[in-house]
Protein backbone atom coordinates (compact mmCIF):
# COMPACT_ATOMS: atom_id res chain seq x y z
CA UNK A 1 0.00 0.00 0.00
CA UNK A 2 1.69 3.08 -1.14
CA UNK A 3 -0.45 6.54 -1.45
CA UNK A 4 0.63 9.94 -2.33
CA UNK A 5 -0.40 12.84 -1.47
CA UNK A 6 0.77 16.71 -2.08
CA UNK A 7 2.36 18.27 0.40
CA UNK A 8 5.44 20.60 -0.87
CA UNK A 9 8.03 21.71 0.27
CA UNK A 10 9.89 25.72 0.41
CA UNK A 11 11.31 25.11 -3.30
CA UNK A 12 7.99 23.74 -4.41
CA UNK A 13 8.60 19.95 -5.14
CA UNK A 14 6.28 17.45 -4.47
CA UNK A 15 7.08 15.59 -0.88
CA UNK A 16 5.51 12.44 -1.01
CA UNK A 17 4.65 10.55 2.34
CA UNK A 18 6.52 7.76 3.38
CA UNK A 19 5.25 4.81 5.08
CA UNK A 20 7.06 1.44 6.01
CA UNK A 21 5.19 -1.34 6.91
CA UNK A 22 5.76 -3.17 10.31
CA UNK A 23 7.48 -6.14 10.73
CA UNK A 24 8.14 -8.23 14.29
CA UNK A 25 11.11 -5.41 15.52
CA UNK A 26 9.96 -2.67 13.18
CA UNK A 27 7.19 -0.51 13.95
CA UNK A 28 4.62 0.84 11.39
CA UNK A 29 5.63 4.43 10.33
CA UNK A 30 3.71 6.97 8.11
CA UNK A 31 4.66 10.31 7.88
CA UNK A 32 2.17 12.60 6.09
CA UNK A 33 3.40 15.49 4.75
CA UNK A 34 -0.21 16.84 3.83
CA UNK A 35 -2.12 16.30 6.94
CA UNK A 36 1.55 17.25 9.03
CA UNK A 37 1.24 13.87 11.37
CA UNK A 38 4.45 11.94 12.03
CA UNK A 39 3.26 8.50 13.02
CA UNK A 40 5.11 5.48 14.34
CA UNK A 41 3.31 2.39 15.97
CA UNK A 42 4.97 -1.01 17.42
CA UNK A 43 7.82 -2.54 18.41
CA UNK A 44 11.29 -1.65 17.57
CA UNK A 45 14.26 -3.59 17.74
CA UNK A 46 15.86 -4.29 14.78
CA UNK A 47 19.52 -5.28 15.23
CA UNK A 48 20.69 -2.20 12.94
CA UNK A 49 18.58 0.51 14.47
CA UNK A 50 20.50 3.70 12.70
CA UNK A 51 20.16 1.77 9.09
CA UNK A 52 16.51 0.85 9.18
CA UNK A 53 16.01 4.32 10.20
CA UNK A 54 17.74 6.05 8.01
CA UNK A 55 14.90 6.82 5.52
CA UNK A 56 12.75 7.88 8.75
CA UNK A 57 15.51 10.91 9.00
CA UNK A 58 15.67 11.54 5.39
CA UNK A 59 12.45 12.55 4.69
CA UNK A 60 12.49 14.55 8.28
CA UNK A 61 15.30 16.50 7.44
CA UNK A 62 13.80 17.19 4.10
CA UNK A 63 10.15 18.01 5.26
CA UNK A 64 11.31 20.25 8.73
CA UNK A 65 13.32 22.43 5.93
CA UNK A 66 10.03 23.11 4.16
CA UNK A 67 8.10 23.82 7.38
CA UNK A 68 6.23 27.01 7.76
CA UNK A 69 3.22 27.74 9.94
CA UNK A 70 1.67 24.33 10.35
CA UNK A 71 1.24 22.82 13.32
CA UNK A 72 3.25 19.35 12.90
CA UNK A 73 1.65 16.27 15.36
CA UNK A 74 4.03 13.25 16.06
CA UNK A 75 1.84 10.49 17.03
CA UNK A 76 3.80 7.68 19.20
CA UNK A 77 2.73 4.23 20.47
CA UNK A 78 5.74 2.15 20.96
CA UNK A 79 4.98 -0.63 23.38
CA UNK A 80 8.41 -1.47 23.41
CA UNK A 81 11.99 -0.64 22.27
CA UNK A 82 15.51 -1.76 22.67
CA UNK A 83 18.33 0.81 23.49
CA UNK A 84 19.61 1.44 19.96
CA UNK A 85 16.09 2.85 19.23
CA UNK A 86 16.10 4.68 22.03
CA UNK A 87 18.79 6.55 20.88
CA UNK A 88 17.23 6.79 17.22
CA UNK A 89 13.67 8.19 19.02
CA UNK A 90 16.09 10.59 21.01
CA UNK A 91 17.75 11.96 18.32
CA UNK A 92 14.03 11.97 16.21
CA UNK A 93 13.12 13.91 19.48
CA UNK A 94 16.16 16.38 18.91
CA UNK A 95 15.42 16.68 15.72
CA UNK A 96 11.69 18.04 16.55
CA UNK A 97 13.14 19.96 19.30
CA UNK A 98 15.66 21.82 16.67
CA UNK A 99 12.52 22.56 14.41
CA UNK A 100 10.68 24.17 17.59
CA UNK A 101 13.70 26.02 18.16
CA UNK A 102 13.19 27.60 14.69
CA UNK A 103 9.55 28.44 15.29
CA UNK A 104 8.03 25.63 14.36
CA UNK A 105 5.03 24.53 16.03
CA UNK A 106 5.77 20.61 17.30
CA UNK A 107 3.26 18.49 19.35
CA UNK A 108 4.29 15.05 20.40
CA UNK A 109 1.57 12.81 21.72
CA UNK A 110 3.36 9.97 23.22
CA UNK A 111 0.96 6.98 23.83
CA UNK A 112 1.12 4.16 26.35
CA UNK A 113 -1.30 1.46 27.52
CA UNK A 114 -2.54 1.84 31.20
CA UNK A 115 -0.96 -1.77 31.61
CA UNK A 116 1.77 -0.83 30.29
CA UNK A 117 4.10 1.35 32.84
CA UNK A 118 7.24 0.57 31.22
CA UNK A 119 6.31 2.84 28.38
CA UNK A 120 4.91 5.49 30.33
CA UNK A 121 8.42 5.53 32.34
CA UNK A 122 10.40 5.84 28.83
CA UNK A 123 7.54 8.69 27.68
CA UNK A 124 8.36 10.44 31.09
CA UNK A 125 11.99 10.21 30.04
CA UNK A 126 11.91 11.88 26.45
CA UNK A 127 9.25 14.72 28.00
CA UNK A 128 11.82 15.32 30.47
CA UNK A 129 14.60 16.07 27.93
CA UNK A 130 11.94 18.45 25.68
CA UNK A 131 12.18 22.00 26.05
CA UNK A 132 9.65 24.00 23.30
CA UNK A 133 8.17 20.75 22.05
CA UNK A 134 4.87 20.45 23.47
CA UNK A 135 5.50 16.58 24.86
CA UNK A 136 2.20 14.92 25.95
CA UNK A 137 1.49 11.53 27.56
CA UNK A 138 -1.71 10.17 26.70
CA UNK A 139 -2.77 6.81 28.68
CA UNK A 140 -4.80 4.49 26.36
CA UNK A 141 -7.10 2.05 28.47
CA UNK A 142 -9.01 -1.16 27.58
CA UNK A 143 -12.25 0.77 27.01
CA UNK A 144 -11.54 3.62 24.93
CA UNK A 145 -11.75 1.11 22.10
CA UNK B 1 27.79 -39.80 21.39
CA UNK B 2 26.72 -36.72 23.54
CA UNK B 3 24.02 -38.25 26.13
CA UNK B 4 21.16 -35.82 25.27
CA UNK B 5 18.97 -37.11 27.26
CA UNK B 6 21.34 -36.05 30.65
CA UNK B 7 21.68 -33.03 28.95
CA UNK B 8 18.49 -32.31 28.59
CA UNK B 9 17.71 -32.85 32.05
CA UNK B 10 20.44 -31.10 33.71
CA UNK B 11 19.14 -28.01 31.89
CA UNK B 12 15.26 -28.65 33.21
CA UNK B 13 17.11 -29.62 36.61
CA UNK B 14 18.84 -26.02 36.82
CA UNK B 15 15.66 -24.82 35.70
CA UNK B 16 16.63 -23.24 32.52
CA UNK B 17 13.66 -22.36 30.32
CA UNK B 18 15.92 -21.72 27.36
CA UNK B 19 19.39 -22.49 25.73
CA UNK B 20 20.99 -21.19 22.63
CA UNK B 21 24.57 -21.78 21.80
CA UNK B 22 25.75 -21.06 18.23
CA UNK B 23 25.71 -18.84 15.80
CA UNK B 24 22.70 -15.91 16.39
CA UNK B 25 20.86 -13.59 14.17
CA UNK B 26 18.28 -11.24 14.61
CA UNK B 27 15.77 -13.82 13.01
CA UNK B 28 16.78 -15.66 16.49
CA UNK B 29 15.90 -12.97 18.65
CA UNK B 30 12.92 -12.28 16.97
CA UNK B 31 11.63 -15.93 17.32
CA UNK B 32 12.54 -16.80 20.28
CA UNK B 33 11.73 -13.48 21.67
CA UNK B 34 7.74 -14.24 20.93
CA UNK B 35 7.93 -17.66 22.40
CA UNK B 36 9.52 -16.15 25.69
CA UNK B 37 6.46 -14.06 25.53
CA UNK B 38 4.06 -16.95 24.82
CA UNK B 39 5.19 -18.40 27.37
CA UNK B 40 5.11 -15.79 30.07
CA UNK B 41 1.53 -14.85 29.12
CA UNK B 42 0.20 -18.66 29.81
CA UNK B 43 2.24 -18.50 33.02
CA UNK B 44 0.74 -15.11 33.91
CA UNK B 45 3.87 -13.46 34.72
CA UNK B 46 3.43 -9.91 35.44
CA UNK B 47 3.44 -7.31 32.91
CA UNK B 48 6.57 -5.64 34.12
CA UNK B 49 8.64 -8.80 34.71
CA UNK B 50 7.89 -10.22 31.49
CA UNK B 51 9.11 -7.17 29.63
CA UNK B 52 11.95 -6.41 31.70
CA UNK B 53 12.86 -10.25 30.70
CA UNK B 54 12.05 -9.61 26.90
CA UNK B 55 14.08 -6.55 27.34
CA UNK B 56 17.42 -7.66 28.70
CA UNK B 57 16.97 -11.03 26.23
CA UNK B 58 16.98 -8.43 23.54
CA UNK B 59 20.06 -6.31 24.76
CA UNK B 60 22.09 -9.87 25.32
CA UNK B 61 21.21 -11.53 22.14
CA UNK B 62 21.71 -8.20 20.36
CA UNK B 63 25.07 -8.06 22.50
CA UNK B 64 26.23 -11.07 20.80
CA UNK B 65 25.27 -10.70 17.17
CA UNK B 66 27.32 -7.43 17.62
CA UNK B 67 30.16 -8.64 19.25
CA UNK B 68 31.10 -11.51 19.56
CA UNK B 69 34.68 -12.00 17.72
CA UNK B 70 33.40 -15.28 16.45
CA UNK B 71 31.72 -13.69 13.20
CA UNK B 72 30.38 -16.06 10.61
CA UNK B 73 31.39 -13.75 7.12
CA UNK B 74 28.29 -13.58 4.70
CA UNK B 75 29.53 -12.35 1.60
CA UNK B 76 26.61 -12.23 -0.26
CA UNK B 77 23.85 -11.22 2.15
CA UNK B 78 25.52 -7.82 3.58
CA UNK B 79 24.57 -6.22 6.53
CA UNK B 80 22.77 -9.87 8.39
CA UNK B 81 25.74 -10.61 10.48
CA UNK B 82 26.03 -14.09 12.29
CA UNK B 83 28.28 -14.52 15.32
CA UNK B 84 28.68 -17.48 18.09
CA UNK B 85 27.71 -16.72 21.52
CA UNK B 86 25.66 -18.91 24.05
CA UNK B 87 22.24 -17.22 25.60
CA UNK B 88 20.78 -18.79 28.24
CA UNK B 89 17.14 -18.00 30.26
CA UNK B 90 16.35 -19.80 33.54
CA UNK B 91 14.75 -19.28 37.14
CA UNK B 92 15.76 -19.41 40.19
CA UNK B 93 14.89 -18.07 43.37
CA UNK B 94 11.40 -17.40 41.84
CA UNK B 95 13.04 -14.93 39.75
CA UNK B 96 14.13 -15.12 35.82
CA UNK B 97 17.59 -14.10 34.45
CA UNK B 98 19.57 -13.64 31.24
CA UNK B 99 23.05 -14.88 31.08
CA UNK B 100 25.08 -14.66 28.01
CA UNK B 101 28.46 -15.11 26.49
CA UNK B 102 30.57 -14.73 23.93
CA UNK B 103 34.79 -14.51 23.03
CA UNK B 104 35.70 -11.11 22.53
CA UNK B 105 39.23 -9.37 22.18
CA UNK B 106 42.00 -8.80 25.13
CA UNK B 107 41.28 -5.05 24.70
CA UNK B 108 37.51 -5.09 24.42
CA UNK B 109 37.56 -6.84 27.33
CA UNK B 110 39.62 -4.30 29.22
CA UNK B 111 36.94 -1.59 28.06
CA UNK B 112 33.70 -4.19 28.99
CA UNK B 113 35.14 -4.21 32.65
CA UNK B 114 36.02 -0.80 32.91
CA UNK B 115 32.28 -0.12 32.22
CA UNK B 116 30.50 -2.73 33.56
CA UNK B 117 32.02 -1.69 37.31
CA UNK B 118 31.48 2.00 37.15
CA UNK B 119 27.80 0.40 36.28
CA UNK B 120 27.70 -1.96 39.46
CA UNK B 121 28.39 1.20 41.33
CA UNK B 122 25.24 2.58 40.54
CA UNK B 123 21.98 3.02 41.88
CA UNK B 124 18.98 3.39 39.93
CA UNK B 125 19.06 7.20 40.14
CA UNK B 126 22.57 6.83 38.92
CA UNK B 127 22.08 4.86 36.46
CA UNK B 128 18.84 6.69 34.84
CA UNK B 129 21.17 9.76 34.61
CA UNK B 130 23.90 8.14 33.07
CA UNK B 131 22.18 6.16 30.62
CA UNK B 132 20.37 9.58 29.78
CA UNK B 133 23.96 11.28 29.11
CA UNK B 134 24.93 8.03 27.22
CA UNK B 135 21.88 8.41 25.10
CA UNK B 136 22.95 12.02 24.09
CA UNK B 137 26.13 11.10 23.32
CA UNK B 138 27.34 9.52 19.91
CA UNK B 139 28.72 5.59 20.50
CA UNK B 140 31.94 5.02 21.63
CA UNK B 141 34.81 3.51 19.06
CA UNK B 142 33.94 0.08 19.95
CA UNK B 143 29.82 0.30 19.99
CA UNK B 144 28.14 -0.95 17.00
CA UNK B 145 24.59 -0.03 18.56
CA UNK B 146 24.19 3.00 20.31
CA UNK B 147 26.43 1.64 23.23
CA UNK B 148 23.77 1.70 25.72
CA UNK B 149 23.28 -2.07 26.09
CA UNK B 150 25.04 -2.89 29.51
CA UNK B 151 23.14 0.07 31.34
CA UNK B 152 19.92 -0.50 29.55
CA UNK B 153 20.16 -4.54 30.64
CA UNK B 154 21.28 -2.80 34.62
CA UNK B 155 18.42 -0.43 34.29
CA UNK B 156 16.01 -3.46 33.69
CA UNK B 157 17.65 -6.11 36.48
CA UNK B 158 16.13 -6.35 39.79
CA UNK B 159 19.77 -7.22 41.45
CA UNK B 160 23.28 -5.84 40.67
CA UNK B 161 24.50 -7.23 37.29
CA UNK B 162 27.44 -9.78 37.16
CA UNK B 163 29.86 -10.39 34.99
CA UNK B 164 33.14 -12.90 34.11
CA UNK B 165 35.78 -12.44 31.70
CA UNK B 166 37.85 -15.53 31.31
CA UNK B 167 41.78 -15.40 29.67
CA UNK B 168 41.69 -17.96 26.44
CA UNK B 169 44.57 -17.25 24.88
CA UNK B 170 46.74 -14.61 23.86
CA UNK B 171 44.19 -12.71 21.78
CA UNK B 172 41.01 -13.93 23.04
CA UNK B 173 39.05 -13.80 26.15
CA UNK B 174 35.27 -15.50 26.90
CA UNK B 175 33.18 -12.63 28.44
CA UNK B 176 30.27 -14.02 30.45
CA UNK B 177 27.35 -11.52 31.90
CA UNK B 178 24.05 -12.60 34.21
CA UNK B 179 20.85 -9.96 34.66
CA UNK B 180 18.58 -11.50 37.54
CA UNK B 181 14.90 -9.64 36.16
Amino acid sequence: MFFQHKGCNLTGEKMEELIIEATKSFPFVHLDPTENTLEIRGESYPENAAKMYAPVFAWLEEYVKGLQDEVVQAELEITYFNSSSSKILMNFFDMLEDAAENGKKIVVNWYYHEDNETALECGEEFQEDMELVEFNLREISDTDD
Amino acid sequence: MLDLFSFYKDLKNDGIIFCFSGPTSQGIVEGVGEALKQRMQIEETSGKTARNLFSVFVEQMQNVIHYSAEPIVLSENEGEELRYGIVIVGQENDKFYVLSGNYIEKAHGVEIEKKLRAIQKMNKEEMKIYFKEQRRKGPDALSKGAGLGFIETARKASEPIEFAIDQVDETYCFFSIKAVI
